[in-house]
């Protein structure tokens, strides 16, 4: 029974959370004051754990609710229950835009979802800014990493690897 | 391409997406566009919209968009299966260790080193989604729009997204109506 109330929560959870892997906690929450499958202080180490490990956070978060609540069938159901709204809605959209691509509708929206785009990221580099490059150790890292980009680009796990190795580095010799 | 070197391509996505979602824009680019032409960069902007208009998670949507496109509807399932399937066994059998270590120092140090790596990244793409754009007025008005949308009044994603599509696609009728 409880494979089947898990599915569905998680179901949910895919199908209502809109805009990135936090907006999924207000659903972890309420899941832990419903069921009690874990609490609350657990649900806090889950965000925090998630967050460091690689992956999407929200999808990790819902691998580890479900570790929590029902062992590791618990965590694969939970993991494929949060993805399966989107895996039909982005088959759903795929042929339609596929279909209908000359369609004068579809080429505009195409058209306009451009500068949005851009827009969208633009706005999350600014407002990343601001928690994660709090001093001067961060500036000269991140000044250094665009640096060695300018010219030609890489592989975007050589930056990941370059900039952990720095932290550690900085750990290390207490800078 | 093969269905196993589409799970091995997205397994590889999903081990090195470090740093939240937004991470996955210059890794599937890098691999996919740089590296394999397989996908236009045109494609994976268009992508990165539609993904955040849908409910769930942004780079899982990305990935399974993707992989749609390269393969179907089997393509789409491989690529949510790969890119998840290293963070899954990395719940599965760390977790309690992770979070053991969480405040371990140099765990610490690079996560700070990772999380400026995010920034430098992301960067790097606004600054290639710029050069390989056709900037046009339409182009520019609509980026400003929703970036100071996005920052000033702090509508969510969702909502700039469905609002300037109406409005870019409602602009373009006009015009056609009157050309």
């Amino acid at each position: 029974m409880i494979f089947v109330h898990l599915f569905l929560e998680f179901f949910k959870i895919g199908l209502f959370s809109f805009g990135g892997g936090y907006a999924t906690i207000p659903f972890l929450y309420h899941i832990s004051q419903v069921y009690n499958w874990y609490s609350l202080d657990e649900l806090t180490q889950m965000v925090a754990v998630a967050s460091i490990t690689p992956g999407p956070v929200g999808i990790n978060v819902a691998t580890y609710a479900g570790l929590k609540s029902a062992g590791i069938l618990g965590s694969a159901l939970a993991t494929v229950a949060e993805m399966l709204p989107s895996l039909f809605l982005v088959i759903i959209v795929s042929k339609l835009l596929r279909k209908f691509s000359d369609n004068f509708y579809v080429r505009s929206l195409i058209e306009t979802l451009k500068p949005i785009s851009c827009g969208l990221l633009t706005a999350v580099a600014i407002r990343l800014l601001k928690p994660e490059i709090k001093d001067i150790k961060a500036m000269i890292l991140l000044a250094f990493l665009l640096l060695i980009s300018w010219k030609s680009k890489k592989d975007p796990l050589f930056y990941i690897l370059i900039a952990a190795v720095v932290g550690v580095l900085i750990a290390f010799f207490k800078l | 391409m093969s269905l196993f070197k589409l799970f091995l391509i997205f397994t590889k996505i999903g081990a090195i997406l470090l740093g939240g979602g937004y991470v996955i824009l210059p890794i599937i680019t890098s691999e996919f566009v740089d590296k394999r032409k397989l996908v236009s960069h045109d494609d994976v902007i268009d992508y990165f919209a539609l993904a955040q208009s849908l409910p769930g998670i942004i780079a899982a949507n990305m990935s399974m968009f993707i992989g749609y496109k390269l393969r179907g509807k089997w393509g789409a399932i491989i690529a949510m299966l790969g890119v998840t399937f290293v963070p899954f066994w990395c719940i599965v059998l760390l977790a309690s260790i992770i979070s053991t270590l969480i405040n371990n120092s140099y765990i610490q140090g690079a996560l700070w080193g990772v999380g400026v790596s995010v920034i430098a990244l992301i960067m790097l793409t606004v600054r290639e989604m710029w050069q390989k754009s056709k900037r046009d007025n339409f182009f520019y008005t609509i980026f400003i729009l929703t970036l100071l949308t996005l920052l000033i009044f702090k509508l969510s994603p969702i909502q700039t997204i469905l609002l300037f599509a109406l409005l870019g696609v409602g602009y373009k009728k006009l015009r056609e109506g009157k050309a």
